[in-house]
């Protein structure tokens, strides 16, 4: 496999353990929390709500802005 | 979100313990990791997004070395013991005692209370929808598509500097090990996403042998049709977020 296949073959992985993760946490009862709740633990302070939303931001503004 | 009255009344009664002029650490923490983000930002050729980043870890770093005034704002003060969500109530009836009649109107009133919502809900998905479509008609990186996407995250983020734009409970302690799977899934794809980004040719120039996620979604953000998807997508998720 080449250094593209290998690259998107990393995205990938990450991807489904994503899935994994969200799947666990939300349907099973292995002790992983569903992403939601990991968010609105981080966003209870200011400082965690403003990290997280900038972040999603910046997301916006690396994909459209200049 | 709710925060329990023993927390609210240590806090103002010990500010100086509960809000410490100092930075705290997991405020130094995010402001160290925007500062991280708007410098790779600024040298892979992304100047404003950097400008951006660097201005709002300004603004959480003056906001913690201000001096406490009064009782803090309930979202920022450190979380209570959970708070059961617990089955609804309808409105007008007390867990208990009320009759069946009773509960049927209840019902019927807490349909058209939520009749407004709807509208409301309505309104926003419409109007997001034509914002994906007019601002997916710009092109990539031209000043229209940055004023439209830098205004919408600038109303977003300063919507929540104040307070959580819905109170909702907070959930009791999580599992670490869970917290680390997370935690470790996101430095995962943030170091692969780094290594990518350091095998190009330069911080500027993709590579094909190493694509970033930015390069991965140059076709889709090609016409505008991909654009319009994309800029839905991204302001959904911010409406999930702005809700936590």
């Amino acid at each position: 496999m080449n250094s593209h296949g290998v690259t998107l073959l990393g995205y990938l992985v990450i991807l489904l353990a994503a899935v994994l993760l969200g799947v666990l946490g939300r349907w099973t009862r292995a002790p992983v929390p569903p992403l939601g709740d990991v968010l609105r633990r981080i966003m209870r302070t200011r400082t965690g709500r403003v990290g997280v939303l900038v972040g999603w931001a910046w997301l916006g503004l690396h994909f459209f802005a200049r | 979100m709710l925060v329990s009255q023993a927390a609210r009344d240590e806090a103002v009664a010990e500010p100086a313990r509960r809000w410490p002029r100092g930075v705290p650490g997991s405020r130094a923490l995010v402001i160290v990791v925007l500062l991280l983000i708007a410098f790779f930002s600024a040298i892979s050729g992304k100047p404003l997004d950097g400008l951006l980043l660097l201005l709002v870890a300004a603004a959480l770093g003056w906001d913690a070395r201000r001096p406490a005034q009064g009782p803090p704002a309930a979202g920022d003060l450190p979380a209570g013991p959970p708070v059961p969500a617990g089955p609804p109530v309808p409105a007008g009836t007390e867990a208990g005692w009320a009759r069946p009649g009773e509960v049927a109107r209840a019902a019927a009133r807490a349909s058209e209370a939520n009749l407004p919502a709807l509208l409301r809900a309505s309104a926003w998905l419409l109007g997001g929808a034509a914002f994906a479509v007019v601002a997916g008609s710009f092109g990539r990186f031209s000043w229209p598509a940055t004023i439209a996407v830098v205004g919408v995250g600038a109303l977003v983020v300063l919507a929540g500097w104040r307070r959580p734009v819905r109170r909702q409970a907070v959930p009791g302690p999580l599992p670490r090990a869970g917290l680390l799977a997370w935690a470790a899934l996101l430095a995962g794809a943030g170091l692969w996403e780094l290594r990518a980004l350091f095998s190009q040719p330069s911080l500027t120039a993709t590579s094909y042998a190493h694509p970033t996620i930015s390069a991965l979604a140059d076709p889709v953000l090609a016409g505008p049709p991909g654009r319009a998807l994309v800029l839905a997508g991204w302001l959904l998720l911010g409406g999930y977020l702005v809700r936590r």
